[in-house]
């Protein structure tokens, strides 16, 4: 007989979710349901009629860890629709703030991962805000690595939150040689700083691969060596920035693209049935409540090829790497390999950029309503926004995040774990359930969205 | 309250500098301090009223060099919005340490974005060193055209300096000319938000200076924090300034406090006045907004 286990709210991930899981005597996940729960914003609706130099800067506030890809897609799709090429030191700036956003973004969610992982050689868990080392030390080096990234991003962004330097055509300034000079400063002593994250981090997550239990709650939960397997496939646009529709060979295909409620994909209405007051911290959704995923999931959830697929570091090292380690350790330690490219990518788009370059390209056409869109890798994954611009007003603007594609994958590769590791899995995926909950697609939209982007 | 605000010296000066002398409004000392800090890595760049397109219309500007501040010296009468740039110098210009000068409401700004910065991130700690200078009252570049080219009767391309001072308004074009305005002229083109302005001398700088209290081409200086301390007794022992004892020099600190009373009592009556500026249907006063209550 299974049972329904609920885990409400999940923690230490960004924005508001929930997991509710079918287990069986084992406590071994049966099918596992991972939903957003966090309120509708509407953005995509509440864009039209707005002005093509606003809507990026609303879209922005989507999400406060990854503003930058919000602010990159949607502009990119605005220049994608107008069909306006921008100067290449304003590329290459965006090129510096993507990489400076991702060092920041990989090295906060080390914070979040460090608690669920041991100290190699022990059985203590790590708490990232004690004052004893070895911990201190490390959490030094996050501090400081997400200062960096946050300090570039600042000096190229013009702001490290909401960056506020791009607009559609460009950036507003470029950056003198003393600015130069300093991310040079700053990205070199990243680049050692990386480095030495990055490995201890992988000793770190292998060092939970190699282990048999973790403790739950007081509860010895043995680690499957398939934690967190999945057979979904994997959808990424490129190793480090993205793709527009107005690239010579687009490395996404809208065509391949549908999406369905979370009527036709989450599970029905169901009654919790087993709790654990001990879960940390608070314990389970009491026994007897009421759970109903598909009409509580605040989120449409994106097929590719008619099927959800996992984005982020793994499917970006996948695509381009040849990577090939499975499961949620494995998500893990690609998340890690992507941090040296955070600093050689700034440091060689800085060797690259001409401080006295134009940054704004000289004619800004005003759009006659075509459909273009823009794909951000974003530091969890693909983020592809799509927009129609006429007259420089938005017609139509939609926004497909990383979290999103994540969600219905995640869900499947919880199946096979003991429940009270739903959210070690979940957190793998470093979600972002801000960004995921956008707004519903319902299927009249979904139509002409396809037909739309089939023309 | 103590008009002058609190310092921990008042000295007449100028520069010793000629360069700086020639281009400077008064004893140069905004120019000079600047330059000193630059030099001495107290600051790695400055915000001052730069030149624009349009004569005597400052434009705010990020400087780095002698030759910039050169450029920027010299009072422009009418608004330069500096800081328009104290975010922006901290972003795209890389800035470290940052140089402001403004007048005593910009240098409130500037304190203000410190204590309590609302979309002022990183800001606060990259302020290095706040000049001030005296302002009485302020005017809209349409306003100084006005005097300037119908009062004066010049044009603004030919005016090598305007001054304030001894009651009028004086213009001194490249060729030699001269002209006045009697300062009692000036009241209907003040900016009405000056009218509710309670500082004279810059009482939040790290150092103050302006023209009053000192001979022509001399500067009255107030040193007031550490920090405006320790640049000042720098630059004076690496002998950038030659000084006189404030109480050796005419017209003297007396003056300046006067003038300081002078705008005070008067705005302070003004931002009275406020409180009951309109009528309720009850009879009772209806007030505009006053920035210095909390409602
Ligand atoms: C609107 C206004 C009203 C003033 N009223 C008085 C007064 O009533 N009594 C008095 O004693 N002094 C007054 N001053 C100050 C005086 O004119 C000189 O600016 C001051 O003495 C500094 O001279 P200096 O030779 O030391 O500076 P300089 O070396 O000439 O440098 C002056 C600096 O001020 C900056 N600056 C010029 N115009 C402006 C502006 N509009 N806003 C912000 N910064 C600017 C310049 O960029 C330059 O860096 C006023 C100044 C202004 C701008
Ligand atoms: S009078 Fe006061 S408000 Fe007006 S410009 Fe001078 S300092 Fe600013």
């Amino acid at each position: 007989m299974s049972k329904v286990v609920e885990i409400s709210p999940t923690t230490r991930h960004e924005g508001h979710s929930k997991l509710v899981l079918k287990v069986n005597d084992e406590g071994i996940i049966e099918r596992g349901d991972w939903l957003s729960i966090t309120p509708v914003r509407g953005i995509e609706k509440l864009a039209i009629g707005k002005t093509m130099e606003q809507v990026p800067k609303i879209a922005s506030r989507v999400c406060g860890i990854c503003p930058i890809a919000h602010t990159l897609a949607a502009t990119e799709a605005m220049e994608a629709s107008i069909g306006v090429e921008i100067p290449e030191d304003a590329k290459l700036l965006r090129y510096i703030l993507q990489c400076a956003n991702r060092m920041h973004s990989h090295a906060i969610h080390n914070i979040l991962t460090l608690p669920d992982m041991y100290i190699p050689g022990t059985d203590t868990k790590i708490n990232p805000f004690t004052k004893e080392e070895p911990v201190r030390s490390v959490a030094l080096r996050i501090q400081r690595l997400r200062e960096i990234g946050q300090t570039i991003g600042e000096m190229v962004g013009g702001e490290a939150i909401h960056p506020s330097n791009p607009r559609v055509g460009g950036m507003y300034m470029n950056i003198t040689p003393r600015a130069k000079a300093k991310i040079y400063d700053l990205a070199k002593e990243a680049r050692v700083l990386a480095q030495d994250q990055m490995e201890f981090m992988i000793a770190i997550l292998r060092n939970y691969q190699n282990r048999d239990f973790a403790e739950v709650g007081g509860t010895e939960v043995p680690i499957p060596k398939d934690l967190g397997y999945h057979n979904q496939g994997y959808m990424a646009t490129d190793p480090v920035y993205g793709s527009s529709s107005l690239d010579e060979n687009p490395t996404w295909y809208p065509e391949r693209f549908t999406e369905v409620r979370p009527w036709d994909w989450y599970m029905g209405e169901m009654e919790v049935s087993e709790a654990d007051p001990n879960y940390p911290i608070g314990g389970t959704t009491p026994v007897g409540t009421k759970t109903w995923p598909q009409m509580q999931a605040c989120t449409g959830v994106p097929l590719y090829d008619g099927q959800p697929v996992e984005v982020g570091p793994r499917a970006r090292l996948v695509q381009f790497k040849n990577y090939d380690e499975k499961g949620a350790i494995g998500l893990q330690i690609a998340r890690q390999m992507e941090y040296p490219e955070t600093a050689y990518g700034i440091i060689n788009a800085l060797d690259a950029l001409n401080t006295s370059g134009d940054v704004v390209a000289d004619y800004i056409p005003q759009g006659d309503g075509s459909l273009g869109w823009a794909a951000n890798e974003a530091p969890r994954g693909t983020d592809v926004h799509m927009a129609q611009v006429r007259d420089g007003r938005v017609e139509y603007f939609s926004m497909l995040v990383p979290t999103t594609w994540n969600f219905p994958t995640c869900s499947r590769a919880l199946e096979g774990a003991p429940w009270r590791l739903a959210e070690v899995i979940m957190r793998a995926y470093d979600p972002c359930v801000s960004c995921a909950t956008h707004m519903l697609v319902v299927d009249e939209d979904k139509r002409i969205v396809t037909q739309k982007l089939i023309q | 309250m103590d008009v002058l605000g609190n310092y921990k010296s008042v000295i007449s000066a100028r520069s010793a500098d000629k360069d700086i002398q020639k281009k400077a409004q008064d004893g140069g000392i905004v120019t000079t301090l600047f330059a000193y800090a630059l030099e001495e890595g107290i600051i790695d760049g400055a915000i001052v009223a730069g030149p624009s397109d349009e004569p005597w219309k400052p434009k705010p500007m990020v400087v780095t060099t002698k030759e910039e501040l050169l450029a920027a010296a010299g009072t422009r009468y009418t608004i330069s919005p500096n800081l328009q740039l104290i975010k922006e110098a901290t972003r795209s210009y890389g800035l470290d340490r940052v140089g402001i000068v403004g007048t005593p409401c910009q240098v409130q700004a500037t304190r203000k974005c410190q204590l309590y910065p609302i979309g002022m991130r990183d800001v606060d700690d990259k302020i290095a060193l706040v000049l001030g200078i005296y302002c009485m009252e302020n005017l809209s570049y349409q306003a100084l055209e006005a005097i300037v080219e119908d009062h004066c009767n010049q044009k603004m391309e030919s005016v090598k300096k305007m001054d304030i001072g001894k009651g009028k308004f004086t213009v001194y074009t490249e060729r030699g000319a001269v002209s006045q305005m009697p300062l009692k002229y000036i009241h209907k083109y003040v900016q009405p938000g000056c009218h509710v302005c309670l500082d004279y001398v810059a009482n939040l700088a790290d150092i103050s200076t302006g023209s009053v209290g000192s001979p022509d081409g001399w500067s009255t200086v107030f040193v007031r924090s550490n920090k405006g301390n320790a640049v000042w007794d720098g630059a004076m022992a690496a002998g950038l300034f030659e000084t006189k004892d404030m109480a050796d020099v005419k017209p003297g600190l007396d003056l300046v406090k006067k003038l300081a009373t002078e705008k005070i009592t008067k705005n302070q009556k003004h931002v009275d006045e406020r409180k009951s500026f309109g009528l309720k249907s009850d009879g009772t006063p209806k007030a505009l907004r006053n920035p210095y209550e909390t409602p």
